[in-house]
């Protein structure tokens, strides 16, 4: 049960960071293999205003705004600019590499190769159905809880939601029945940059300490969920992060942790051998 | 049709009007209109660029030469956005709706530029036009039936009244009786409230029935065009389209 604990706390960091890479696939067609490196970048942020004497909680909110003005830069300034240019989209995803690359190696050159950790801690440990969790751990469960609850509201609910669904469903049907869908693309760049953001300081919440290369794998993971639920489909987002959450924490009870991602990987071929446009997705989704 | 869905018509004019991709003409030298209270039509073989042209007139595919004038206003190459603010309501062929929106979405993101106030009763109003989709609105677009997916095409474009509809081959893969009532019904009926109706139809019997004025469109020019009585007595309209010969006076 403790292996569960664990996975449910994975599970609700994929979820975050998963909900905001599908969100980026689904409106710009766009798989930003960067992301873990704007999550990685968005934790250092966080860790620089915590190390000044900023809490925690408010430095958290620097993380989110870098998330989300990195993203918004990256797809104006570098995905748009080759998209408008009508190559493979294959391009865009080496370019995407290179960025992460960039993105990566470029932090690691400005603040060195050593672990580093936020001034935080664990809290009490709370004991229930066999499982421990601590405070931290509870509070990023309930962080998952209240954003994905606000991105339900927000895709379902709202004038801007419905209008992101749309945009992605049929951007020229979009644009014929009156919607700005270059604000509609920025916008979401925008909302699901500030989920990279938090999804990358509450992953180095989550792991305790960290490096410029810790999220280089977290790709796996994300890809894996992503496609599990369903390319482009929030909703399987947040499926496919609670089962790779899940199987990848159990099984590290199980096989070496070090191991973990190769589960992620598993899961992510077999999905793609059987159903490679998810349990939520559609054949036309590719 | 209810009285709500439809605003006066505008007068749609194209003149000397080239379109295509990549800087390639599909179509090219081209003069149509479209009066108020009337529906156009224009009939033609497949590949002969019936939908590139809709598309140019409606700002999804790039105007090379040419003009397009929608009432006052020269709309050449302006944003499928700003178009649909002056009122013209496009169904395109295929991917005529959002799939995974439900029958409500869709209709709601047809009002898109209506004010949120005025949505509701535009809904009302298109479900009072197709009643069928009363009983749907919560179903996902993409799991409707061929028919009723057309019917909420239209009711999607109507949501914002619109004074001008471009429709692309509405009746495509549906069962002769939907398509003639969608013809003669919402399409003739749209045009007799006054607005204006420029049609693409690959059923040229129907599609003369319903119109004022057709145009014949082959390998990317217009090449015949006329008043569907005066169409159903040319021999060259009647051989190709209607599949006899021309009455004999």
């Amino acid at each position: 049960m403790s292996s569960f604990g664990f996975g449910l706390i994975t599970a609700a960091v994929l979820a975050i960071a998963t909900v905001g890479f599908t969100m980026q696939f689904a409106v710009t067609n766009v798989l930003n293999l960067a992301y873990g490196s704007v999550m990685i970048n968005s934790a250092y942020v966080t860790y620089y205003l915590n190390i000044h004497h900023v809490t925690i909680w408010l430095a958290l909110i620097g993380g989110v705004i870098t998330g989300a003005v990195t993203s918004w830069c990256l797809n104006r300034f570098i995905f748009t600019p080759f998209q408008r240019r009508n190559l493979a989209p294959i391009t865009v995803v080496i370019v995407a590499l290179g960025v992460d690359l960039i993105g990566t190696f470029g932090l690691q050159a400005v603040v060195g190769s050593s672990y580093v950790a936020f001034h935080q801690t664990a809290g009490h440990e709370y004991h229930f159905a066999g499982m421990i969790l601590n405070g931290l751990q509870l509070i990023i469960l309930g962080l998952c809880a209240v954003v994905l609850g606000l991105i339900h509201w927000l895709l379902k609910y709202t004038r801007l939601g419905k209008a992101m669904r749309a945009t992605s469903a049929n951007p020229n049907l979009a644009r014929n029945s009156g919607v700005k869908t270059q604000f509609i693309i920025s916008t979401t760049w925008l909302i699901s940059g500030a989920l990279c953001g938090l999804a990358g300081t509450v992953f180095a919440m989550n792991t305790g300490v960290f490096e410029a290369t810790s999220a280089q794998l977290y790709i796996v993971l994300l890809l894996a969920a992503m496609f599990l639920g369903g390319p482009g489909e929030p909703y399987g987002a947040m499926f496919g992060a609670l089962i790779i959450g899940l199987s990848t924490e159990i099984s590290a009870a199980y096989i070496n942790p070090q191991y973990k991602e190769v589960i992620a990987f598993l899961v992510l071929l077999g999905m793609l051998a059987f159903r490679p446009y998810g349990i939520f997705g559609s054949e036309k989704t590719l | 049709m209810s009285a709500e869905l439809s605003k006066p018509g505008q007068h749609l004019v194209a003149t000397g009007l080239s379109a295509g991709y990549d800087g390639r003409a599909i179509v090219s030298g081209i003069d149509i209109e479209a009066l108020p209270g009337t529906v156009a039509s224009i009939v033609g073989p497949n590949g002969s660029g019936k939908s590139t042209l809709l598309k140019s007139l409606v700002g999804v595919v790039k105007v090379l030469e040419g003009q397009v004038k929608i009432g006052d206003n020269v709309v050449t190459n302006t944003a499928p956005e700003e178009i649909a603010k002056l009122g013209i309501g496009y169904v395109p062929q295929i991917d005529d709706v959002f799939p995974p929106l439900s029958v409500r979405e869709n209709l709601e993101i047809g009002g898109y530029l209506l004010p949120r106030r005025d949505v509701e009763a535009s809904i009302e109003a298109v479900l009072e036009s197709f009643p069928r989709l009363k009983s749907m609105l919560t179903r996902k677009a993409g799991k409707l039936s061929g028919g009723e997916r057309k019917m909420l095409a239209m009711g999607r474009v109507l949501m914002l009244s619109p004074s001008v509809l471009v429709l692309d081959e509405p009746t495509a893969n549906l069962a002769p009786l939907v398509a003639t009532q969608l013809l003669e019904e919402y399409i003739r009926g749209f045009a007799d409230a006054g607005s204006t109706v420029l049609l693409v139809e690959q059923r040229a019997k129907a599609a003369l029935r319903i119109s004022n004025w057709t145009y014949v469109l082959g390998g990317g020019r217009i090449v015949l065009s006329g008043a569907p009585k005066d169409l159903e007595e040319n021999p060259l309209f009647v051989e190709s389209f209607l599949g006899g010969a021309a009455p004999t006076k």
